[in-house]
């Protein structure tokens, strides 16, 4: 997977492309865990996110509780499928999402 | 130089040789000194007492003389008178008697009879009879004309010593004069004085003179007239014999000595010891230098001949020895300096000429052992082409060019029912015969599972765990094992470390891209991941073992995988024809690069053609209920670096079956979520396996994955769901994972199966 970061003040956009899984979501842990102190304004570009499991939406889950201290999250264009573990899994009613 | 090398602390034989000879020398020296010593100091006596004895002798002969001579003047001259007359009458004789002062004058007639004499006693005395006037009868018979006798004791009174001479009378018969000691000395002492004066005896010793009296009348130290005892000389006659050495102190210093008693002197020769023994010593010293001398020539003479003779020819031995030892048997001892030597350069030489012969004759036997076992070898592959002539889908050749030994390399196929070929060729570690009849295990363990029906991984996960069992010798084989769909081209295949075989289609090489297992009878337990490939008619697949890649020439460089792409990408025709001309044409293309160099490994080649399926309405064209199934197993550490090879595997059989992208996904999460679980709690302590069997049915689109291990008993559908109306603060994430699982599978199902947990999810998709 990849992960594309973008900085404009204190907006941090984060655009993940590919697999969301085990692996890549420790590395997307410890990005975040870098990147996000500071930032008011964080959002997950998921228009390239095909693919997502357990392990993803803990590190969502996470990146949610740190920018509710600190300001806010956004989750944008989700495809149909990962939209359908958010919503099976109910952490789609937690999170601010852009179609 | 080797030979004479200290060998592990032993001496060498000069060594030895040395000091022994060193020890026998100083032995031989000692003793002889020893008897030498013995022997100088018995002839140092010896010598001093016939030294003493020559000198006494000497001294005493000079005093006989001496006396002699003086009394025979004092004889003639009274026989003078007498034959001038003087002797007329009786009175004549006691005158004669007076002026010449003697003791006694006889005048003896013709026939031995005293007829005038001075001592009135003798008258008419028969000279003839007593012994000691006997002797002077010998003046009658004409043979002499003086006799004179030594002082003694007279025939007719023992008991009166006295000393006679005679002298012929020229009117016939005799005069005899005789004089008492004490008379004739007066007359010779003078002489005798002299006679002890000016003689030495040895260096130091002397010879001393004295009287009846003991007085001492000639002494070299000037002490005449002193008592003999002062001396510190004490004779006894009667205990001490004359002529025999006696020690004493002689002025205070230690002196052998010897006497005689002679006309009535003590004749006494003296020797100091210490001259004695300085003589012996000086014999000693000059006879113990010579025995060094010699002793230490002998010795190095030995040593020398000892180094030449023997050390050095052994030395040459020895290194011949250690020549023939590292293996030259070629090498001759030739070491002729003696005939010992050259006995012992013949014999080795004999040795290890037989040692030869032996060796070319089991070396003969070996070789012939080898042929026969590569032809054993040879003659348990298929070996008949083309092997199915009737068949027109497939073409399949093979060739198989050993090196000089018996290698391990082989290929084998075989058709496990009309619609299935199973080909395979590998290649054992090592050469010779424990690679032959290893080789023979494998291809009868492979063959054995094949025709059993396992699927390709399972016959590789079960021969892996036979070949494993007893191996020893740790060899291992390398194997590419394909199974030909012979109607649709499909070939389900895996690859334990083998080399990449190449498809030839359209007249292009290219390698088959291959995910490679592990070799056989390497690791117990090894996975084995079956691949496919598919093959459209006119496609041919090429296998080879390294013998190809790696055949070399002189300067080392090797054919390599570009040659062999090159020289296969070419158009070959069709069918049997063109697998033979491909195995052919790489074949001298090997020949031609290797440019005369020795082959140095089997060559192999297997080569498949497949024509498709030769017509229709045969029964064969439709969907195959094998093929329909694709399954597949796979056994791995339960670790999470091994999730991508399960995904993929998983990934590759579902696209395979045509499965629906988002239930591809769903399974793939869900494989994905089990796995992990398994990776992070099956196995507290330490590592494990786990097993993943995968049954995807193509046309009933269906997929039922099952998951192993045997790790601590673990339910995850017994735990409740997770609250999905948690707010994101409160939020836990266990138990997600397996909720989602069950959310996207049609069933999920647990069960705890001989000491396995065991999870299978079945999932269809339209």
């Amino acid at each position: 997977m990849e992960i594309i970061k973008t900085c404009e003040g204190n907006r941090l956009t984060i655009a993940l492309d590919g697999r969301l899984d085990t692996v890549s979501s420790r590395e997307l842990e410890k990005e975040l865990h870098a990147a996000v102190p500071g930032m008011t304004e964080l959002v997950f570009e998921f228009e390239k996110l095909t693919y997502i499991t357990s392990a993803g939406l803990r590190i969502i889950s996470l990146a949610k509780k740190l920018m509710n201290r600190q300001g806010s999250m956004l989750v944008r264009h989700i495809q149909p499928d990962v939209m359908e573990v958010l919503e099976a899994t109910g952490l789609s009613a937690f999170l601010d999402i852009e179609e | 130089m080797d030979g004479a090398k200290n060998r592990g602390g032993r001496t060498t034989i000069s060594r030895t040789f040395c000091r022994w000879l060193l020890l026998i020398v100083a032995v031989m020296f000692l003793t002889s000194m020893v008897f030498a010593w013995i022997h100088q100091t018995t002839m140092s006596k010896s010598n001093a007492a016939m030294l003493l004895e020559t000198n006494v002798g000497d001294v005493r002969q000079d005093v006989i003389d001496a006396s002699d001579e003086n009394l025979l003047d004092l004889c003639r001259r009274i026989a003078q008178e007498v034959d001038k007359g003087a002797a007329a009458e009786s009175s004549g004789l006691f005158r004669l008697m007076e002026d010449f002062d003697v003791a006694e004058i006889n005048l003896v007639d013709e026939n031995g009879i005293i007829v005038s004499t001075t001592h009135p006693a003798f008258l008419e005395y028969d000279m003839g009879g007593g012994g000691q006037s006997a002797e002077f009868l010998c003046l009658l018979d004409g043979t002499e004309t003086e006799y004179v006798q030594s002082y003694r004791p007279t025939s007719f009174d023992p008991s009166l010593s006295r000393k006679y001479a005679g002298v012929v009378l020229k009117a016939g018969g005799f005069i005899e004069v005789g004089y008492d000691g004490e008379r004739f000395r007066q007359d010779i002492d003078r002489f005798v004085i002299n006679a002890a004066k000016n003689r030495h005896v040895g260096r130091s010793g002397c010879v001393i003179i004295a009287d009846e009296e003991w007085i001492i009348v000639s002494d070299l130290y000037g002490n005449e007239g002193e008592n003999l005892s002062a001396t510190g000389i004490w004779i006894d006659r009667d205990s001490m014999p004359e002529n025999e050495v006696f020690h004493t102190q002689v002025y205070g210093q230690a002196c052998s000595c010897l006497y005689i008693y002679s006309e009535g002197y003590y004749i006494v020769a003296v020797l100091p010891e210490n001259e004695i023994i300085l003589q012996r010593n000086t014999s000693l010293r000059t006879m113990g230098i010579a025995e060094i001398l010699l002793f230490l020539s002998l010795f190095s003479l030995v040593f020398v001949l000892v180094r030449i003779l023997i050390v050095r020819n052994l030395e040459k031995v020895n290194r011949s020895l250690t020549r023939i030892t590292d293996g030259n048997l070629d090498e001759v001892v030739d070491v002729r300096t003696n005939v010992e030597f050259s006995n012992l350069s013949d014999d080795i030489n004999s040795t290890v000429g037989a040692l030869k012969r032996y060796i070319a004759a089991e070396a003969s036997r070996i070789d012939e052992e080898l042929a026969l076992a590569k032809s054993i070898q040879v003659s348990a592959l298929p070996s008949v082409f083309p092997p199915f002539p009737d068949r027109g889908d497939f073409s399949i050749f093979a060739a198989m060019d050993t090196a000089k030994e018996v290698g391990g390399d082989f290929y084998d196929f075989y058709l496990l029912d009309e619609n299935r070929l199973a080909f395979l060729i590998a290649d054992v570690s090592g050469k010779g015969i424990p690679a032959a009849m290893f080789m023979m295990t494998a291809k009868t363990v492979l063959r054995d599972y094949a025709e059993r029906g396992d699927t390709p991984a399972d016959i590789f996960i079960n021969a892996n765990s036979k070949l494993c069992e007893g191996n020893d010798s740790e060899m291992f084989l390398t194997a590419w094992m394909g199974f030909l769909e012979t109607d649709t081209g499909l070939v389900r295949f895996i690859n334990a470390g083998h080399n990449r075989p190449v498809l030839i289609r359209n007249g292009t090489a290219s390698f088959v891209d291959q995910k490679v297992n592990m070799v056989l009878a390497m690791v117990e337990g090894s996975p084995y991941t079956e691949q496919r490939i598919q093959l459209n008619p006119g496609d041919i697949l090429y296998l080879y073992t390294d013998g190809v890649t790696e055949a070399s020439k002189a300067d080392e460089s090797r054919y390599g995988n570009d040659r062999l792409l090159k020289n296969l990408s070419a158009d070959f025709g069709t069918g049997d024809t063109a697998c033979r001309k491909i195995c052919g044409a790489v074949r001298e293309s090997i020949d031609a690069f290797a440019e005369g160099e020795a082959q140095f490994d089997d060559i192999t080649q297997v080569c498949l053609y497949y024509a498709g399926n030769p017509g229709e309405g045969d029964g064969l064209s439709g969907p195959d209920e094998r093929n329909d199934v694709l399954t597949e197993q796979l056994t791995i550490e339960a670790d999470e670096g091994n999730l991508y090879p399960l995904l993929g595997m998983i990934g590759r059989m579902l696209e395979e079956a045509g499965c629906e992208a988002k239930a591809k996904k769903q399974i793939e999460m869900a494989v994905e979520e089990i796995f992990v679980n398994v990776a992070s709690y099956a196995y507290p302590e330490g590592s494990g396996d786990t097993t993943v069997l995968a049954e995807i049915r193509r046309s009933a689109k269906t997929a039922e994955i099952t998951i192993l291990d045997a790790g601590k008993p673990y339910d995850p559908l017994a735990k409740p769901d997770p609250d999905l109306g948690m707010e994101i603060e409160k939020r836990q994430f266990g138990g997600f994972g397996i909720y989602m699982v069950k959310e996207a599978m049609d069933a999920v199902e647990y069960r705890r199966e001989g000491g396995n947990n065991k999870l299978t999810i079945r999932k269809s998709w339209t």
